[in-house]
């Protein structure tokens, strides 16, 4: 890899559901890069993107990867904050407490100032 | 202003693609740096040498691969996105034993890391998701 100015902070907003197209997967991947190459990264979910987060999703039963896994993965690779915006865990009538990981619930508000604070924003 | 452009769409099965490749000749056109397109995912079909749309459609990947080769764009195809649509270049193509290889010259084969690389140096990242 070439020399780049870096640090530099990512925000990747994950909005599409886990298996209905491979762009949830490719969010991660960023991520997950981009933390490899020690950038500074947060993640947040929201729309669909919250179905990610549940427990027991059983894709091997339909014989595809559990996408939770890699989700499990993003704190193994330090990505520095996961986030969950609030709207979407009311529509989905979801709670925190069934996600694979902590998270921290996030507002609308919130996720203005971090689209506004970051280097780079990637939608998928 | 420095630019990176993500394309996820496959040529014709959304406007992504089409869309991205008439951003980079925009931007181009106002006088900015492209720092590499990255074809990530379906977008990864873009760089099939094998594509025959009719003749009076336009023809996606070759305009991609003219607008590549007019600027020496650096281009650079997602090796796994690639890899599972049958996309390789020569070197992958023997490496898996295939009969043929079919990535357009002027695109590369690399990884996920060369995107990250580009986004650090560039100012903004604009992707085309379908």
């Amino acid at each position: 890899m070439s020399q780049s100015k870096s640090p530099r902070s990512y925000l990747i907003i994950a909005r599409s559901s886990p298996y209905g197209s491979q762009q949830a997967r490719a969010a991660l991947d960023i991520a997950l890069a981009a933390a490899a190459f020690e950038q500074a990264v947060s993640i947040v979910f929201m729309d669909a993107g919250v179905l990610q987060l549940l427990k027991n999703q059983q894709a091997d039963a339909a014989g595809i990867k559990n996408i939770s896994k890699v989700i499990t993965a993003l704190e193994l690779y330090e990505v520095n904050s996961i986030m969950v915006h609030q709207e979407a865990v009311d529509k989905y009538d979801l709670d925190p407490s069934q996600f694979v990981l902590a998270v921290d619930v996030v507002t609308s508000e919130d996720i203005k100032t971090l689209i506004a604070g970051a280097d780079q924003v990637m939608v998928l | 202003m420095k630019f990176s452009i993500v394309i996820h769409g496959a040529p014709w099965s959304s406007n992504a693609s089409h869309s991205a490749l008439r951003y980079a000749e925009a931007v181009l056109e106002c006088g900015h740096e492209i720092v590499r397109l990255f074809f990530y995912q379906d977008g990864a079909s873009n760089g099939s040498s094998l594509c025959v749309p009719p003749q009076d459609e336009i023809n996606i990947p070759e305009q991609w691969q003219v607008l590549i080769n007019k600027h020496g764009i650096d281009a650079v195809v997602c090796a796994a996105s690639a890899l599972k649509r049958g996309i390789l270049d020569e070197a992958e193509a023997d490496r898996y034993e295939k009969n043929a290889h079919n990535l357009l010259p002027g695109f590369a084969v690399s990884g996920l890391g060369q995107l990250i690389d580009a986004a650090g140096q560039s100012d903004r990242v604009v992707s085309f998701v379908q």
